[in-house]
């Protein structure tokens, strides 16, 4: 379904992806581990057209995104809960979700069905609905970031470190809501520091190491592999 | 008393005028991050379009009204596509510098085109007045106060209950998350211009008739819409609002009552009280909706 090859991505002189190739098959769900600063944002900002690639392509069902504006690639079908969550602090938790349906909503046109299967998915987004969105906790942000990817009709769901800043439960709440999403038979990439809990959920798996995939495999695989486990999970 | 009815409804036309000009300043500032020191210009730009249209024209008031709104919409797509896009990844100090620039363009080309002889821009209302508890108002003074109130209440509507505006404030919360969720920025962005040019256009047009028409009109418009911003908490559309009423108020009271010489004194010197003492102006600048 999304397929990059030999992407490389640079800031100025900084170069942040050096040659990344890497394929996310319909149904399957991807984990892109890596340390701080590997370039796993670099990657997914890429994939959402915010980053221009120095070199490489990226496709997505077959036909190439390069020359897409983000907008385009919304409407395609790929949705992304940013690094940060990134949520409009100044909307309310229904405004939050509701502007994200604007790619494929036409003026005056319904999205109960969609926010109706959030608000299942996340009932406490419900309880907040009227809420700012500034004034939600971390573990909420998130869930509103997911949610919000959730209401552009997704075909492909990047995440970007949904644990990062949680508590541990609650970033075992958010991926338990993961898991759950990959169950409904909807693409995911992820990407993560908590190798954990992204193998945990993941089918097949690739380590990022300063700009480069250093090891590729399925979850099982990667989570027994004594390199992963000595660099990052800490045994 | 009689007096003061009158004094009272003359500035609250003039604040209304200044807040108006204060409210583009603004939509422009949270949206885009621009301090746009064209604003006085696009307001005398307004009034000079009615002059095209009304005086040089002759059309009837409502062709010469929206035709001068039209021609105010196109120039916000204008200053859009050949100011803002271009230098919209520049520093901060580039961009002012190029408001500036267009300010001072500007004035010059309608020194060049209308000649520095002032016009009179005449009032639909022109010549009436209404008796107010013994004070004589000018019809005009009501019709731009009731103008501003109901465009104030379409741009609540327009921010709150559609989504055109809610995706308005989400741009001006997070661009990057914006196109994150697939909105149009560009289109948003440039319709953030046009709003701002058509809403300056509007105020020119009503302060046609209270002022004449000069086109060097646009410099006092702009530092009193920054001190109404100033007053008002920068960033903030309420502050806009009640900070160009008090700028409007203040200048036409303290004229009556204090010095004409003197007018702006209490203007200017709230504003920089506000610098010195309270920066973020009376409803302070929104910090939830910036991230
Ligand atoms: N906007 C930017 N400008 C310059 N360098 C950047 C920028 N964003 C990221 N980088 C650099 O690119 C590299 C990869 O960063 P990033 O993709 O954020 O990594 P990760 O998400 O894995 O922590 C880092 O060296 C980082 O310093
Ligand atoms: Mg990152």
């Amino acid at each position: 379904m999304l397929g990059c090859s030999d992407l490389t991505v640079a800031y100025g002189d900084i170069v942040a992806l050096h040659g990344v190739t890497l394929q996310v098959r319909a149904g399957e769900t991807v984990a892109l581990i890596g340390a701080n600063g590997a370039g796993k944002t670099t990657l997914l900002q890429t994939i959402s057209g915010l980053n221009k690639v120095r070199g490489g392509h990226i496709s997505f069902d077959g036909s190439p995104l390069d020359s897409l504006s983000c907008e385009r690639r919304v409407r395609l079908g790929i949705a992304h809960a940013p690094e940060g969550r990134r949520i409009f602090p100044g909307l309310t938790v229904e405004e939050n979700l509701v502007l994200a349906t604007s790619p494929w909503r036409p003026p005056g046109g319904r999205y109960g069905d969609e926010i109706a299967q959030v608000f299942e998915l996340f009932p406490r987004l419900k309880e907040r609905r009227r809420q700012l969105g500034w004034s939600l906790s971390g573990g909420e942000q998130q869930m509103l970031a997911i949610g919000r990817a959730l209401m552009a009709r997704p075909r492909l769901l990047l995440l970007d470190e949904p644990s990062l800043g949680l508590a541990p439960r609650l970033a075992e709440e958010v991926y338990e809501r993961v898991g759950r999403i990959r169950r409904s038979g909807l693409t995911i990439l992820v990407v993560e520091q908590n190798t954990v809990l992204a193998l945990a959920v993941a089918d097949r798996g690739y380590v990022l190491e300063t700009g480069r995939v250093v090891l590729e495999g399925a979850a099982a695989e990667l989570k027994r592999d004594p390199r992963v486990r000595e660099a990052y999970l800490g045994r | 008393m009689a007096d003061f009815i009158q004094l009272l409804m003359n500035g609250l036309a003039l604040g209304s005028v200044y807040a108006l000009a204060a409210i583009g300043f603004v939509i422009v500032y949270s949206a885009t991050g621009v301090v746009n020191f064209a604003a006085g210009q696009f307001v005398m730009l307004g009034t000079f379009a009615g002059v095209a249209t009304l005086v040089n024209g002759g059309w009837s008031l409502p062709a010469g009204y929206l035709g001068a709104l039209a021609a105010m919409a196109l120039f916000g797509a204008l200053f859009y596509a050949v100011v803002y896009l271009p230098l919209r990844n520049s520093p901060a100090v580039t961009m002012i510098i190029g408001t500036v620039a267009i300010g001072i363009t500007l004035q010059n080309a309608a020194l060049l085109g209308f000649g520095s002889w002032p016009f009179r821009l005449v009032s639909p209302f022109e010549g009436m007045t209404v008796d107010i508890a013994g004070a004589v108002v000018p019809v005009h003074a009501i019709a731009v106060v009731v103008t501003t109130a109901v465009l104030i209440g379409l741009l609540w509507l327009l921010f709150n209950r559609t989504t055109l505006g809610i995706a308005m404030r989400a741009v001006a919360q997070d661009l990057v998350a914006a196109r994150l969720m697939g909105l149009k920025v560009g289109a948003l962005l440039a319709f953030t211009w046009i709003l701002a040019a058509v809403l300056a256009g509007v105020a020119g047009l009503m302060l046609g008739p209270m002022w004449f028409a000069d086109v060097n009109m646009g410099d006092p418009i702009a530092l009193k819409a920054f001190a109404a911003t100033i007053i008002g908490g920068f960033g903030s559309l309420p502050g806009a609002i009640a900070g160009g009423l008090f700028v409007g108020l203040t200048e036409v009271l303290g004229a009556a009552y204090v010095s004409s010489a003197y007018k702006d004194l209490i203007a200017f010197g709230a504003m920089i009280l506000f610098l010195l003492l309270r920066p973020q102006g009376v409803f302070g600048e929104r910090i939830q909706d910036r991230g």
